[in-house]
């Protein structure tokens, strides 16, 4: 899990901001109501009320009875929720049960002879005040107002379960943010892999956003690249094709020529004929890489034996290497099982090997080493050549890459040998790399071992082997 | 001078390898399509046929099947260049030899020399006794074959590598004096044709009873026959 990652990012900063929200919501409503620095502030208009509701309360008892005061006063707790209490000017009460929130208010107006208002913890009113009557009595009257709605905040628990909600909100809103990103980039990976045919839109289903957008420019991108890269392609290997039939009319020619020419024009047709060879030559390695390329070559279910493959293409390299006073030597040969084409490894091994005869100096060796370590099968080519600046070394499996411009053409290759090996061991599932080692190249072939035992060639496919 | 029917669409080319072979005391004849180039090959009135297998048209490879179906005329395929696939069919589908596009005209007169001579001494299984041996009848005159009684339809470099096989066996032979034997050239770099003829008698020959093989393969020395029991 990779915790620097959009969605977790995403994530973590809604859900923190919406936590973040509902706490400062909650201290918030804490403060204003519990700790509101002037209750009285509130009451203006309602002090005015409570004075003409006093007047009529105590004009009620005064003047029509204790009855009617008795019906007044269930009225008035019924319809709004209000508690009345009244009592003698020397506090002896008039009524008789009262909460003792209006007993302590009735007791402190006996005292202070002046209008008293007592606010409880929640907000509820107890009211009271000297009222006298017509009569010219004086009655202390008291008030406790309806517990107010107040706003209070969530308990603990709330609190706790709104954070855990706004998690699962910010998970699912992460997700349906990311999750068009982590298709992209999974599109955008395999086209770089060189599956020029995938597509975003497909995965993005009904999406209309900005996301969705960005795949469909995505998408024609790949179309447009895709289009370009075959078309070049195809250019490449139709013109390697077609330059095949006027080479093999050149070649017939001068065989005919060759019948009728003096000894002088032998020389010439030589020539010729080596231009021809390699004209010849690197036309094959086009195609040859072309089709590595187009995926048209599939590795056959074969299990080949890599060191035979490796101990014929040494052996001829090495003939070919003397006329030169250079040498392939063969290190070690350890018995290698792979599956794949041995056509195609050999020719793969062998562009290898020449290359590194080409650069090898004179009277060196070319040292060649097949290893099986594990799972996989490490082939090493080592020459005692100028090797490669370090900034080139990545570029030189590509096709037609030229390090040393004079030099390379003075050698006679085309710089396609490295490239096809290199897509022939990529096409068996393996890497290729190169480095400098002191004084030379080493290149490094790793293909994976197959787990199935040797079968020399698919016609022995039925035959066990001893 | 010996009848060879080239089967190429490349006019230009016919013609210069017209004028070559000549030379070299061969009469070449042409056709430039599958369709045009296999009712020619069906006249019998060529030693060899020279079969391009990239045609317009009608592909050399099902003009080769079309004409084995009907003609055991030798056959010598012209493949593209590291085209391993139809090789290794055109072998498969009963061609006799193969040479790689571009070719050296020097290569192709070899070749078809080769598989001349083999046509035409019958090879290494002229004028010998018949064969009979576990269940195999192979018989040189009429170079045809049996096995088990029923007769099997074995192309020329098939019935030689057979004889090969029958005079020697429960011996391994190794892949280069095997394709000395049943093509009648030496072998060549990589060269597997001979692997592709194995497979194919093999095939058509079908195993022992009890699903032994009837060739084995020797990994790094070549094939060798095996009686019935002989592992």
């Amino acid at each position: 899990m990779r915790y620097r990652s959009l969605f977790w990012k995403i994530f973590f900063c809604f859900w923190l901001a919406a936590a973040a929200m509902i706490g400062a919501l909650n201290i918030m409503l804490w403060f204003s109501f519990t700790n509101d620095p002037n209750p009285e502030r509130r009451r203006g208009a309602l002090g005015e009320a409570l004075n003409l509701y006093a007047e009529s309360a105590v004009q009620v008892y005064d003047s029509e009875g204790s009855q009617s005061f008795e019906q007044y006063l269930n009225r008035s707790l019924k319809e709004a929720g209000t508690e009345i209490a009244l009592f003698e000017g020397d506090g002896t009460p008039l009524i008789a049960q009262s909460s003792p929130e209006v007993a302590s208010v009735a007791a402190e107006i006996k005292q202070t002879r002046q209008h008293v208002s007592q606010v409880s913890a929640l907000g509820r009113l107890t009211w009271g005040r000297l009222v006298v009557a017509p009569s010219g009595r004086t009655y202390i009257f008291v008030s406790r107002l309806r517990q107010p709605y107040v706003p209070r905040g969530l308990p603990n628990l709330g609190i706790a379960l709104s954070i855990v909600a706004a998690g699962i909100i910010s998970y699912l809103l992460a997700l349906y943010l990311t999750s068009p990103v982590k298709k992209l980039k999974s599109v955008v990976q395999s086209f770089a892999e060189g599956k020029l045919d995938v597509r975003v839109t497909p995965q993005l289903g009904n999406r209309r956003d900005e996301l969705a957008d960005l795949g469909r420019e995505f998408d024609h991108m790949a179309e447009r690249i895709d289009a370009l890269i075959s078309s070049q392609k195809r250019l490449l290997a139709d013109i390697s094709h077609e330059l095949r039939s006027p080479l093999a009319r050149l070649t017939v020619a001068l065989e005919l020529a060759r019948k009728n020419v003096s000894d002088k024009g032998i020389a010439a047709l030589d020539r010729i004929e080596l231009e021809t060879e390699r004209v010849n030559t690197l036309v094959g390695q086009l195609l040859a890489l072309t089709r590595l390329e187009s995926g048209a070559e599939r590795v056959p279910p074969e299990t080949v034996a890599l060191e035979e493959i490796v101990q014929l293409v040494t052996d001829d390299a090495n003939y070919e290497a003397k006329p030169h006073h250079k040498e392939v030597k063969l290190l070690q040969l350890s018995p290698c099982r792979v599956r794949g084409s041995s056509e195609l490894l050999r020719s793969g091994i062998e562009n290898v090997i020449r290359n590194a005869i080409r650069y090898t100096a004179e009277r060196t060796a070319v040292e060649v080493a097949l290893t099986l370590r594990l799972d996989t099968a490490t082939l090493t080519v080592r020459d005692h050549g100028p090797g490669v600046p370090d900034a080139e070394l990545a570029h030189i499996f590509q096709p037609f890459y030229r390090v040393g411009e004079a030099r390379e053409r003075s050698s006679g290759g085309v710089g396609l040998g490295l490239s096809i090996a290199d897509r022939t061991v990529k096409l068996h599932g393996g890497t290729v790399r190169a480095e400098n080692v002191t004084g030379g190249l080493l290149i490094t072939m790793e293909l994976p071992v197959s787990p199935q035992p040797v079968v020399t060639h698919p016609a022995a496919e039925k035959v066990s082997v001893s | 001078m010996v009848s060879v029917l080239l089967i190429d669409d490349d006019t230009e080319l016919s013609k210069l390898l017209e004028e070559y072979l000549q030379s070299e005391q061969f009469e070449l004849d042409a056709a430039h399509d599958g369709p045009g180039g296999l009712d020619k090959a069906l006249t019998n009135q060529y030693s060899v046929v020279v079969l391009d297998v990239m045609l317009p048209g009608m592909s050399g490879l099902d003009v080769l099947k079309q004409l084995r179906q009907k003609s055991a005329v030798p056959v010598l395929m012209l493949t593209a260049r590291g085209s391993e696939l139809d090789r290794i069919l055109g072998l498969e589908l009963g061609a006799d030899d193969y040479l790689a596009k571009p070719f050296n005209p020097r290569e192709l007169v070899a070749r078809l020399r080769a598989i001349l001579r083999r046509a035409t001494t019958g090879g290494p299984s002229a004028a010998s006794q018949p064969v009979h041996l576990a269940g195999v009848d192979l018989h040189p005159d009429s170079r045809s074959v049996t096995c088990n009684g029923k007769p099997v339809n074995l192309t020329g470099a098939e019935f030689d590598l057979l004889f090969t096989f029958l005079r020697n066996p429960g011996k391994i032979i190794s892949r280069e004096d095997l394709t000395q034997a049943a093509l009648g050239r030496p072998m060549s770099a990589m060269d597997r044709s001979i692997d592709v003829h194995v497979s194919n008698l093999r095939r058509k020959l079908g195993p022992y009873d009890g699903e032994q093989e009837r060739v084995k393969a020797i990994r790094g020395s070549g094939y060798v026959y095996l009686l019935p029991g002989e592992q």
